[in-house]
């Protein structure tokens, strides 16, 4: 037998929790074997401590306190059933309006839904519509603008052209145009920005190598080196060449154009 | 009288009738006392805390399922006040557990004379004081005979057998301390 079955056992015996055969059995177990004799010995000893530990009488007090506090629990429970019945009463007499109100708010809200313009493919049309709109008046703007007198407008045309999504060759053209033909070294170099902005069309990277012979501001001349690199648009290298052989042609932009040349080969 | 066991009655307290509340004390209120003594609490602590177990029981009258013995689910309470009191206790740094001199005292004044008595009950009460609360509350549930080990798995949470093993573990270190106690 292991141990923990006879620690089992001898709780069983010891609180009498015990059929009669188990408990010869057990009776047995011990007779026959001294270890657990004495074990359970020292089990019966202590376990007849403290079934022997007793306690005083408690005193009055306690059952004043319970009856007092039991007393109020009833009072307030009668209490407490007084105005439930009184809350009760006064749900009882709320209810259908409470119920009606509920009803007429639902009938308001469903009637509200079928009657209201809920066909919603219309608006997002409109939507696509007027987007369209917004474009093609932003383009004709653009025209206009790049047409003006000021560079400050031409300016704010090259500008107003980048915040368009799908520009046609009608702007192209014309930021091309300004490209190579404008006065204004500035909005010259706001229109190759502008172009960068379409450089899979290949109308805008013929315009862009065709305009380098045509640009004679240093600033300009770089900045169209540097985009050319950065494309390696070998159809630029004819250009450049022709570029190079003015005479007028700052050092500076000489080198940079030379070393442009040989980064595209 | 089956309209008069603990189940039923409590049962009534249930559904509103709350005077059979007090029949329930009077049947149970030594036997919670001698629990809250016997845990080290002094007479005074122990009225007290029979009072919060009562009260308890109204408060949370609706939780009882009528399930299992009444007594099972009375101790449960005890033992919860019982904790709440001196993790309140321990909070307020003001030991109100009976220090083991104090234990002799009261048990001083309902022992008989009978010397060698006295003393072992002192000691005893000492041992006890110095087993850990979970033991201590094992032994003392016990030694009460409405309770079986399945109740008290019950109350303590776990197996059948494993009770009876914890109580063999608490009686085997109630003993050690108690000769230790007795050699010194």
């Amino acid at each position: 037998m292991d141990k923990e079955t006879f620690k089992i056992l001898a709780m069983d015996y010891l609180s009498g929790d015990m059929s009669e055969q188990d408990k010869v059995h057990f009776e047995e177990l011990l007779s026959k074997n001294v270890s657990y004799q004495k074990e359970y010995q020292e089990l019966l000893d202590t376990w007849s401590k403290v079934e022997g530990l007793d306690a005083p009488e408690p005193s009055s007090r306690m059952d004043e306190n319970f009856f007092g506090m039991l007393t109020e629990a009833m009072d307030a429970k009668s209490r407490k059933s007084f105005w439930h019945m009184l809350q009760e009463t006064v749900f009882s007499i709320l209810k259908p309006r409470l119920a009606y109100g509920v009803v007429l708010i639902g009938i308001g809200l469903g009637v509200g839904y079928f009657l209201s313009p809920s066909n919603s493919s219309i608006p997002s049309q409109e939507v696509v519509e007027t987007d369209n709109e917004t474009e093609e008046i932003r383009q004709r703007l653009v025209l206009t603008l790049l047409e003006q007198p000021s560079a400050n407008q031409r300016l704010q045309g090259v500008s107003e052209a980048n915040k368009i999504t799908s520009v046609d060759s009608i702007v192209v053209k014309a930021l091309l145009q300004t490209l190579n033909s404008d006065p204004n070294v500035n909005v010259r170099l706001a229109a190759i920005e502008s172009l960068t902005n379409y450089l899979d069309d290949p109308l805008v990277r013929q315009g862009l190598v065709q305009s380098i012979v045509h640009q004679e501001s240093p600033i300009l001349q770089v900045t169209l080196a540097n985009l050319m690199v950065a494309l390696q648009e070998k159809a630029s290298i004819e250009p450049f060449r022709e570029l190079l052989k003015e005479k007028e042609l700052d050092t500076t932009v000489k080198k940079k154009i030379e070393n442009s040349i040989e980064s595209i080969i | 009288m089956n309209d008069l066991s603990d189940n039923a009655l409590m049962l009534k307290v249930k559904s509103g009738d709350l005077d059979k509340l007090g029949l329930l004390y009077e049947r149970h209120k030594k036997r919670l006392f001698g629990f809250f003594y016997n845990m080290g609490n002094n007479p005074s602590v122990s009225e007290d805390l029979v009072q919060n177990v009562f009260v308890r029981m109204l408060k949370y009258k609706s939780s009882y399922t009528g399930e299992g013995l009444f007594v099972a689910w009375m101790f449960r309470m005890a033992r919860n006040v019982n904790h709440d009191h001196h993790n309140k206790v321990a909070k307020e740094k003001i030991s109100l557990n009976v220090s083991s001199g104090e234990l002799g005292n009261a048990a001083e004044d309902d022992l008989n004379d009978d010397i060698e008595k006295e003393g072992n009950s002192v000691l005893l009460r000492k041992a006890l004081a110095k087993l850990p609360d979970e033991k201590r509350e094992l032994l003392i549930m016990s030694k009460y005979k409405g309770l079986k080990f399945k109740e008290l798995a019950d109350i303590i949470g776990c197996t059948e057998g494993a009770a009876k093993v914890r109580v063999h573990r608490a009686l085997k270190d109630l003993r050690s301390i108690f000769l230790e106690l007795e050699i010194s």
